[in-house]
């Protein structure tokens, strides 16, 4: 515990001295920018976000590797890479996909959206990587990447970034502690809303039966969600 | 977060094309994924395929019709679709229920109703990560449930020395549907879709693929309903569930997660056949369903009889 303690206090020194340096300008770097640089200056990250990141940099590099080698010859049929061309939150990507990533490994490992969290490990029992799939939410830990050619998906960036009130809405009732489940309870909600624009909080209870919450917030869920229903504008 | 394994993947374009590259061997099938994907990142499994066949990209699979006095679902068919389907709601109560108390919403997004029929059956010895437990059910010699801690195993015995249990929701609810199932090669009564294999949990050949699930019409006045136990409203597989569909001189009714396969409780339908619908005949219809219900030695999952016999009760009253 000592050294990982030692870690973050080093990590918070390196944040001082980068909000020094940044002052002049005005400070725009990103929480999670920060913690990507100092993950690397620190070399032996302890935070979970920070966890997160280098997990990622190594799978993006196990991905690049993998994909120099070559390949071992296979009796069976189907290519090793798929093109796939797939909308995320409004931009287009095309990538060369191995058959065996999951949705979320792409989209946070290389289109670079984080929000999808990993909780259960993926065993599609906490709900904390959902994204919205052509208007269904689904989990992103149990869906093929390669299977998502000509996919629309939507995730809690594009949700925010689109200013949609399910997030003003869950801020004003605090519907979170640590945040780490918020990403894949807004976007289950918004796929809620989308389908359903006046819901009743039974339909709420029922529509967030599939995310876990571990700071227990369960219970402002429903009047955030309601309050949101409230504040859509015709055809938002 | 655990990878997969490297495994090849091709997208179907036919039933048949499907079929032929599982024919090839050591090739799985992919719909919704989330039982499949789940046992291939834990490498549950002793064999890991080397190909995967995705059919949802075979077109035409994904419908609900009500033709020719029966109802016709496509195999590649959300188990949400159904859920809000109103005829399914209206009709077809018991099955329309049995989607809706499925995993989670999230999974039943995903999840086919072809998919859900065809899962593995859950032990947490069978389904221990990275093959701990060669089990008889992965080719091996013995059950540890036997021996074990077989608090939610089989009440009706084991088949072929197995304890797992079904999981599935919607199974005993096509049972007492009297539905069949479809497949490239023929068509099968619910009743006998199931069936104790190595690693498997249905009578499928390794290149058959179910395509529809048929189920007749229900007269007027027949009505069904579905009731299931578990330890948590959401996400949990069941303790005991039971469907039952009673009216009109008729009665069928089907228990799952007690048995290798969902169990039609023929003496609990006997015990309500043409009777009242009312609390007594009802308990006497749950007490037959069970008469022949044993507790594994050491009376680990004693506790599920009587739920199972209240499930049965329940699921008859609610038919009223």
């Amino acid at each position: 515990m000592i050294p990982e303690l030692g870690e973050r206090g080093k990590m918070s020194d390196e944040k001082e001295k980068k909000e020094q340096q940044e002052g002049k300008e005005g400070f725009h770097i990103s929480r999670r920018d920060f913690l990507k640089d100092a993950g690397l200056v620190v070399g032996a990250p302890t935070l979970g976000s920070i966890s997160a990141t280098a997990e990622a940099a190594t799978q993006a590099g196990k991905g690049a590797a993998g994909t120099k080698e070559t390949p071992a010859p296979s009796a069976t049929p189907g290519p090793e890479l798929t093109t796939i061309e797939l909308t995320v939150n409004g931009g287009k990507y095309r990538y060369a996909v191995e058959p065996h990533w999951s949705l979320r490994q792409l989209l946070r490992d290389h289109v670079g959206y984080t929000s999808p969290k990993d909780w259960c490990g993926g065993q599609g029992a906490c709900g904390s990587c959902t994204v919205i799939m052509n208007g269904r939410a689904v989990l992103s830990c149990m869906t093929l990447a390669c299977e998502c050619d000509g996919a629309k998906i939507e995730t809690a960036e594009g949700i925010a970034k689109a200013k949609h009130p399910i997030i003003q809405a869950y801020i004003n009732n605090n519907a979170f502690q640590c945040g780490y489940c918020t990403p894949g309870f807004v976007c289950t909600a918004k796929a809620l809303l989308d389908k359903n624009s006046t819901p009743t909080e039974a339909d709420v209870r029922d529509a967030l039966g599939g995310n876990l919450c571990r700071c227990a917030t369960y219970q402002r869920h429903p009047p955030a969600v309601l309050e949101a229903a409230r504040n859509l504008k015709p055809g938002a | 977060m655990k990878t997969w394994k490297r495994f090849a993947h091709v997208n179907a374009k036919t039933i048949d094309e499907a079929s032929s590259i599982l024919r090839g061997g050591k090739a799985a099938l992919i719909s919704g994924g989330t039982d499949l994907l789940g046992t291939m990142r834990f490498e549950i499994l002793p064999d890991y395929p080397e190909v995967l066949v995705n059919l949802k990209t075979v077109p035409g699979l994904d419908y609900v019709k009500e033709e020719g006095g029966m109802l016709r679902i496509g195999a590649l068919t959300r188990l949400e679709d159904i859920v809000r389907n109103d005829t399914i709601r209206n009709k077809y109560a018991a099955l329309a229920e049995a989607a809706h108390r499925t995993a989670t919403p999230h999974i039943r997004e995903m999840g086919t109703l072809a998919g859900n029929i065809c899962q593995f059956n859950r032990c947490w010895y069978f389904r221990n990560p990275d093959n701990r437990f060669n089990c008889i059910r992965k080719g091996g010699k013995q059950c540890f449930a036997m021996m074990g801690d077989n608090r939610y195993h089989s009440i009706f015995g084991a088949v072929k020395m197995c304890l797992a249990v079904n999981p599935s929701d919607t199974a005993p609810a096509l049972v007492a549907l009297n539905a069949k199932i479809k497949t490239n090669k023929r068509l099968i009564e619910a009743e006998q879709f199931w069936e104790m294999t190595v690693p498997g949990s249905t009578v499928l050949a390794a290149d058959e693929i179910v395509t529809e699930i048929q189920i007749p019409t229900p007269g007027a006045g027949v009505k069904s309903a579905f009731i299931k136990f578990a330890i948590r409203k959401s996400i949990d597989f069941p303790i005991v569930n039971c469907a039952a569909m009673v009216g009109g001189g008729q009665a069928r009714v089907c228990l799952n997660a007690v048995y290798n396969k969902p169990y039609r409780a023929t003496a609990a339908e006997e015990a309500i056949k043409g009777k009242a619908i009312n609390e007594d005949n009802a308990d006497a219809a749950g007490a037959a369903a069970v008469a022949a219900a044993k507790a594994l030695p050491g009376d680990r999952n004693k506790w599920k009889i009587p739920i199972a016999k209240t499930m049965v009760k329940r699921a008859i009253l609610a038919c009223a």
